[in-house]
Parts: C-alpha cells; structure tokens; sequence
C-alpha cells in the first residue's frame, strides 16, 4: 500500500494505491478530501495523474537533466538503472505511442540519476521518464 | 584646399568610418568571442567583392544627448557582393557604434540595399547585432523598424531573405529576421526574445538567463524561431553560404545547377533492406534521403525542432531539391503541431522559388491527445494540406511505409496535386491502422466469436492482407508505380527530368488565405 497526496482543482486528496492481483472487486484508491472545503469529489479515479498500475515513479532529483515523454504511450521496456554511465544517443527506454516502439535517448552524456517510470507504465507527454546527472 | 588635399581628406573621413566605434570597442567586440561587423561581411562575400553603400551616412537626431554623439558608418555597414560568384545584398550592424542601435537614418541604410536587392532580384543576407531601438531618436526608430517590417514582406517570396543574429535582438528587432525565410544563430553570443530576462522577472517573476529565455539551442530547438544553429561566426556564415548554394537568386529563376557528382542511374541496395519487417519498429530516414540524392549530400534546415519530420535542401543529378520526409524514429513519425508548421512553412519555401519537393511518406498519423487538440492541431495540421495543395513545384512522393487516413493525404498525396506518386513493396496505403480499422469494421464479429482476442487477431491479419499494401492504391491511380526501394534514385530522377517543363497556375487571386 502507498500513499499520496494529489491536487486535483485545487483541492487536496490523499490517496491510497495498491497494486492489484487477481480480480478487482473493489475500487483500490479511496479519495479521503483531506482539509480540502466544499465539493467533495465522488471517489472517481478520474482527471487525476493517478499511477494506478504502476509503481510510485521516481521524483526527479534536484539539478538533474530529465528526460521527458514526448508524446503519451506505454513504456515497453527500460534499459538502464540508477547509477549507470551513459553517452549522447545511448537507448534509455523503449515508448510504445502510434503503434511504434520509440527509443527514446539520452541527450547527452551523463549518469543515470533516477529512472522515474517503470515497464508497462502509462507515461502521458512531459512525463519524466529518467533523470541524468 | 586643392584637390590632392580633398583626395586625402576622403581617405582620412573614410578611414574613421572603416574604424567604427574605435580601437577598444573592436577589441571588446573580439574578447566576447565575436567578430565586426566588416570581418562578417568579409568572410561572408567573396574575397574582394564587397562594395560598400553609404558609409557617410550620419544621424540628425537632436534631442538628449546626441547632437554630440559621433556615430560612424551609423551602425551598421551595408552594400553589395558576391558568394561564390553570386550577387547578394548584405547589411550588418555594427555593435562597436552606439551598440548598433537602430535609429532613422541606419533603418533608412538597411532600407535602401533591401530596395535594390528587391530591383535587382537578389538575396538579401542581414546580420544582426544591434541593442535594439536608439530610444533617443523616439518614433524615428520605431519607424525605421516599420519599414523594414514591410520590405521584408514585399520581399518575401520575390528573393531569398537570410537572417544571421550574432549578438543581442530584442524586442522589435526580432520582427524582421522572423518574417525572413532563414533565421541563423550563434551559441552562446546571440539571443532573441521580445522581453528580455529582466522584464521577464518583474512581470512573471520567473528567473531565466538570457541564454536560456532566447539563445541559439532556446530558439532551435524549442521555439523553431532559429532554422540553424552554430558554434560561432565562422561556423555560422560557413553554413549560410551553404544555404545560398542551394537557392536560385530569385523568384524567377531556377535554381544554380551543378554538373552532377553523382550517377542518377546507380542503384540503392541499402532500400531494400531499410524497412524493418515488424512495421513497430524505427529506422532513420536521413539513411533514406542520403542514398537517394546525390553523394549523400543532404543540408537539413530545422534540424533540432520538430524532430518528427526532416526537411532540407539537395541535389539530384546537381539541381535543387527540397526534402520532406516523417522521422520513424522520433514521435513514430507522427504529425503534430510543431511538424506541421515546419514542413508547410519548408514547402511554401520551395515553391516560392521554383525547387522542385520530393516527399518520403512513412506516417502513422497526426498525434493524439489533449494537449495537440487544444494547441490547435486542426489548424496547424491544415497549414501542410494548404501548402501541398498550393504548390505548383514539381512533387514527388515515395511512400516507404505508412501511409494512414489523414496524414496520408497530407503527405504529398495524389489527391492534393502530387504529380509522381511512388510506393514501395512495404506501403500500407489505407485509411486506419489494420488494428484500429479490424476493431471497428469487425466489432460485431468480434464481440459474437468465442474467443474474441483470437477473432480479433485474425479479422487484423484479414485486413492486414487486403488492405496494408501499395496495391489498392494504385489499382486506383493513387499510387503511379510501385517500385523496388533499390531504384528509388533512379526513378525519382527520371520523374523530376520529366517534370522541368511542368506549367501549372493558380486561379487568379491576391493571395490565399492559410489558416495560421
């Protein structure tokens, strides 16, 4: 189980995600309006950026380069991890988008500071993907 | 005083001109990494061919302080020349004298060398490096950008217009060089923006370096302001001259053409190995457009903005063509806003001057999603479909790949004027994607069968097989010839010879109106 905090129009939920096995019966995120005045939103998953499936991405660190989606897809496969070198050009992750498997790379040189999605996430464009330092 | 007394008096008045704003000012102008005005316009032109006009002009601007100001050459050096043995007109600004501001009398210089480009019909070549308005000289200065504002439009389409910024252009200064056809900037020494940082800071209070807000990777990269990028002022004018290889002087006439370094009739194996066999995955289309035009010479303009989409300037069999080709391997090849406006701007370019535009189709289709929908990719995305339509130029179009529902017509289809419609073996001409257009045709079957995933697969393959391919097309005359990828040169060279006598007007009009 994960917690977080969302801003959705303004107002402040704290959700709780879980990854799902098996059949969900359920709706797995519970929004609980947390000081948030008026409209209490119905627990609808809905405009929120919630990463349902995926694991709790990566914040980007501080200074670092990141490196974003350029259009909205499924991450197909990632080929680095934290703390690998990397040159200008090296394949960081695979984005799946208009039925293509899209490389996407690494502007420049440099060490990978944090992967900030995961496989099989969906990523929406300007979605950090990884970070470099 | 006699006439050998006034002989040397033109020499000394000449001298001071020629020195700008003084020994220490050039060396200030070399320590930031930049070179003068003069140094510009002498490694620009051909040696020995400049020719200078009005280098006596002066300011008569009375107010504050600048009946004492001494101003020479007015900032900025204008006259004529030639690159490699083509004439141009060039003007340059000459940072050293009063920042190179721009005020009555050097707008009124700028003026007269961009009336004669336009008399003459020759390209236009500014250098910009200028602080902006000489604000002392008021609505005298805003006038002068006016009228420059409006000579580059009379201008534009009638002879090429080249914009080099190598230092500051703000605010209206940045007007002109954005209606010219080609905007040339220096890492590092040259930033455009309307506002610069410290405005920006007051008023929004975001904190941005200049380079950052306006500098030659900003404006490339991001913006599209910028067509090229150098590392500095020789790289920079070395690529301009380039650029000038490529465009014919004016409106009226062809292209320079070259005797031919290359063989028209050679076969390129390489295509027919270039299209991966599962249609996910990329390859690079540069490696398409090297192997077809001649020595793999190819000039990309725009290269790092709306990587999605290349477009530049080559030669096949030594004349002049445009290229316009969908890059697999950013964005899928899609079209979106940013590719639209690039590639449409790029065609009315070459149709404006006679350069023939052969296409390489391989697209998915205009990108989805909110934020293209609300930036308007309606609009944008029919500025392509207008300038395609438009043009009058020789079009030829080699469909690699994709070729799907709107973005497909848009690519130089037959059905908006295309006049040799080639397609390789590996096309998929339709109106969907095989998956999107199986789950809409079959819903019913597939919703009905027992095992929809596999029902679903298989009404794909269905389609797939009967729709995925050149040949529906050209059982309809859409697709001219399907072709082996390996004789892509020869064919397109063969049609372009075909085309030279190509005569094709428009009904009679002032002008369209492109939805920008």
């Amino acid at each position: 189980m994960k917690k977080f905090v969302i801003k959705v129009n303004g107002n402040v939920y704290e959700v709780e995600v879980e990854e799902a096995t098996g059949v969900v019966n359920t709706p797995i995120a519970t929004p609980a309006p947390a000081a948030a005045p008026a409209p209490v939103a119905a627990p609808t998953p809905a405009p929120a950026p919630a990463p349902a499936a995926a694991p709790a991405p990566t914040p980007a660190p501080a200074g670092a380069t990141v490196v974003s989606a350029p259009m909205p897809g499924t991450i197909l496969d990632i080929k680095v991890s934290a703390g690998q070198s990397v040159n200008a050009g090296d394949v960081l992750c695979v984005l799946e988008a208009m039925k293509m498997e899209n490389e996407i790379v690494a502007p420049s040189a440099g060490v990978v500071a944090a992967v900030n999605t995961s496989k099989g996430a969906s990523v929406n464009t300007g979605d950090a993907l990884v970070s470099l330092n | 005083m006699s006439a050998s007394e006034k002989i040397n008096d033109l020499k000394i008045r000449r001298e001071k001109i020629v020195l700008g704003g003084g020994e220490e000012k050039i060396k200030k102008q070399h320590d930031s990494g930049k070179k003068t005005a003069r140094e510009r316009i002498d490694v620009l032109l051909d040696e020995g061919s400049f020719v200078e006009i009005d280098a006596f002009v002066t300011h008569r601007c009375n107010e504050f302080d600048m009946p004492k100001t001494v101003a020479p050459g007015e900032g900025v050096v204008t006259g004529y020349g030639t690159i490699n043995g083509n004439l141009v007109y060039v003007y340059s600004q000459d940072f050293t004298v009063i920042g190179g501001s721009l005020g009555e009398m050097h707008a009124k210089k700028i003026c007269k060398v961009m009336d004669m480009a336009l008399k003459m019909g020759a390209p236009i070549i500014g250098i910009n490096d200028s602080g902006g308005a000489r604000i002392q000289e008021g609505l005298d200065a805003l006038s002068g950008f006016g009228e420059i504002f409006y000579r580059n439009t009379r201008a534009s389409g009638v002879i090429p217009q080249i914009s080099i910024i190598m230092g500051p252009c703000a605010g209206g200064a940045v007007y002109s060089p954005a209606i010219t056809d080609f905007v040339f900037m220096v890492e590092n020494t040259s930033q455009m923006f309307i506002t610069g940082p410290q405005v920006v800071s007051a008023v929004t209070g975001e904190k941005v370096s200049a380079e950052e807000l306006g500098g030659a990777r900003t404006q490339a990269a991001k913006s599209g302001v910028a067509h090229f990028s150098a590392a500095n002022d020789d790289e920079c004018i070395e690529k301009v001259k380039r650029l000038i290889s490529f465009l014919p002087s004016n409106n009226k006439l062809g292209a320079p053409v070259y005797a031919p370094t290359d063989d028209c009739m050679r076969v390129c194996e390489k295509l027919n190995e270039i299209i991966p066999d599962s249609p996910n995955k990329a390859y690079d289309v540069k490696d398409v457009i090297k192997e077809v035009v001649d020595s793999a010479d190819f000039f990309e303009v725009h290269e790092h903005f709306a990587k999605n989409i290349v477009v530049g300037f080559a030669r096949i069999d030594g004349s002049t063509v445009g290229i316009v080709a969908n890059q697999p391997r950013f964005m899928a090849g899609s079209l979106d806003v940013d590719s639209s406006d690039k590639a449409a701007r790029f065609v009315r370019f070459c149709d404006s001057f006679n350069i023939p535009i052969v296409t390489f189709t391989d697209v998915p289709g205009y990108l989805p999603g909110v934020s293209q929908e609300h930036n308007g990719i309606i609009r944008h995305g029919a500025k392509l479909l207008f300038a395609y339509s438009e043009a009058s130029v020789p079009l030829i179009n080699v469909i690699m790949r994709k070729a799907y529902g709107g973005a497909y017509i848009a690519m130089s289809s037959k059905h908006l004027g295309a006049d040799m419609v080639f397609a390789w073996p590996t096309a998929e001409i339709a109106v969907m994607g095989p998956d999107g257009a199986a789950n809409i045709i079959f819903r019913k079957d597939i919703a009905a069968a027992d095992d929809p995933i596999s029902e679903r697969a298989a009404k794909i393959d269905e389609y797939k097989a009967k729709f995925a391919n050149p040949y529906e097309a050209a059982k309809r005359g859409y697709v001219d010839d399907v072709i082996e990828p390996s004789t892509t040169r020869q064919k397109v060279a063969s049609a372009l010879c075909m085309l030279k006598s190509k005569q094709e007007g428009l009904p009679t009009k002032k002008h369209g109106n492109i939805p920008l």
